[in-house]
């Protein structure tokens, strides 16, 4: 896969993500083991029309798969690509807890020497 | 968890004067974070700072201060183009807010912009994330350093 489409894939997995319906359906075909357009429109305030649009976002940036079962597509989440999804960016919030501890410890030093100064 | 935005809350034993001049000031930034930085730490204040060296693929990113009310607020914007004014949508937000708490100051950071800006930007950050290889390279650096410093009033 060439640079180019690889940013595009992750491009979409982001907004994919994104977005707080999505995450919730997420949720959804997680604990009930996959689901349809209908059965997810039952559980959400959101008509069975843009659920559908929805998994469709879902589908292109490879978060769930659809299986063709009786009268409607059946949705499952694949795990693979929400666990990828999921440790892009906490690797971004783990570089964030590295530079919280440096502040922390330059601060500390700073009021440490101040206080030797002061006793 | 909120997809898109990055909170952290760590509890410091030092003044919140201390604390904000190290969140906010660049020769402090430039320890805990960038190789270089430079900026005046006053809203609206356009800089950049610098990853690695340069002249060997090293990235110069644009930084721009939003907020400074010491000692309880910085925020600053980063990663939008150079020749653009940092706005929502085309930079990460960076917010430290900072409270007393005991002896000490809670820090809570905040970094949003990542939805808005699509996924490339997060790619940007893990690329950045670990210049350092830790405190063992840090210390030696700092110590001269602390006592040469003044912090304002």
């Amino acid at each position: 896969m060439s640079a180019a489409v690889t940013e595009k894939v992750d491009d979409d997995l982001w907004s994919a993500i994104g977005d707080p319906t999505r995450r919730r359906m997420l949720d959804l075909l997680l604990i009930d083991g996959g689901g349809t357009a209908t059965s997810l429109g039952q559980q959400l305030p959101v008509t069975r029309q843009a659920v559908a649009k929805h998994l469709g976002v879902l589908d292109r940036a490879g978060l769930v798969r659809a299986m063709p079962t009786g009268r409607e597509k059946r949705y499952l989440v694949d795990e693979a690509q929400l666990a990828r999804a999921v440790a892009q960016l906490s690797s971004v919030g783990s570089a964030w807890d590295a530079r919280l501890q440096r502040i922390k410890r330059i601060a500390e030093a700073i009021q440490r020497t101040q206080q030797d100064n002061n006793d | 968890m909120e997809f898109g935005t990055i909170e952290r809350e760590i509890y410091v034993a030092a003044s919140p004067e201390i604390v904000f001049e190290v969140v906010s000031s660049p020769d402090h930034l430039k320890q805990w974070w960038p190789d270089d930085a430079r900026y005046e730490a006053t809203p609206g204040s356009s800089g950049e700072i610098v990853f690695g060296d340069c002249d060997a693929g090293g990235a110069v990113v644009p930084f721009t201060v939003v907020d400074a009310r010491p000692p309880r607020t910085f925020s600053f914007r980063w990663t939008h183009p150079a020749d653009k004014v940092a706005a929502k949508g085309n930079s990460l937000l960076v917010t430290f807010d900072l409270s007393p708490s005991g002896d000490g100051t809670l820090l809570k950071m905040t970094e949003t912009g990542f939805r808005e800006m699509g996924w490339e930007v997060a790619v940007l950050e893990q690329q950045y994330q670990e210049h350092v290889t830790g405190w063992d390279f840090f210390l030696p650096r700092l110590l001269p350093y602390v006592a040469t410093l003044q912090v304002r009033p």
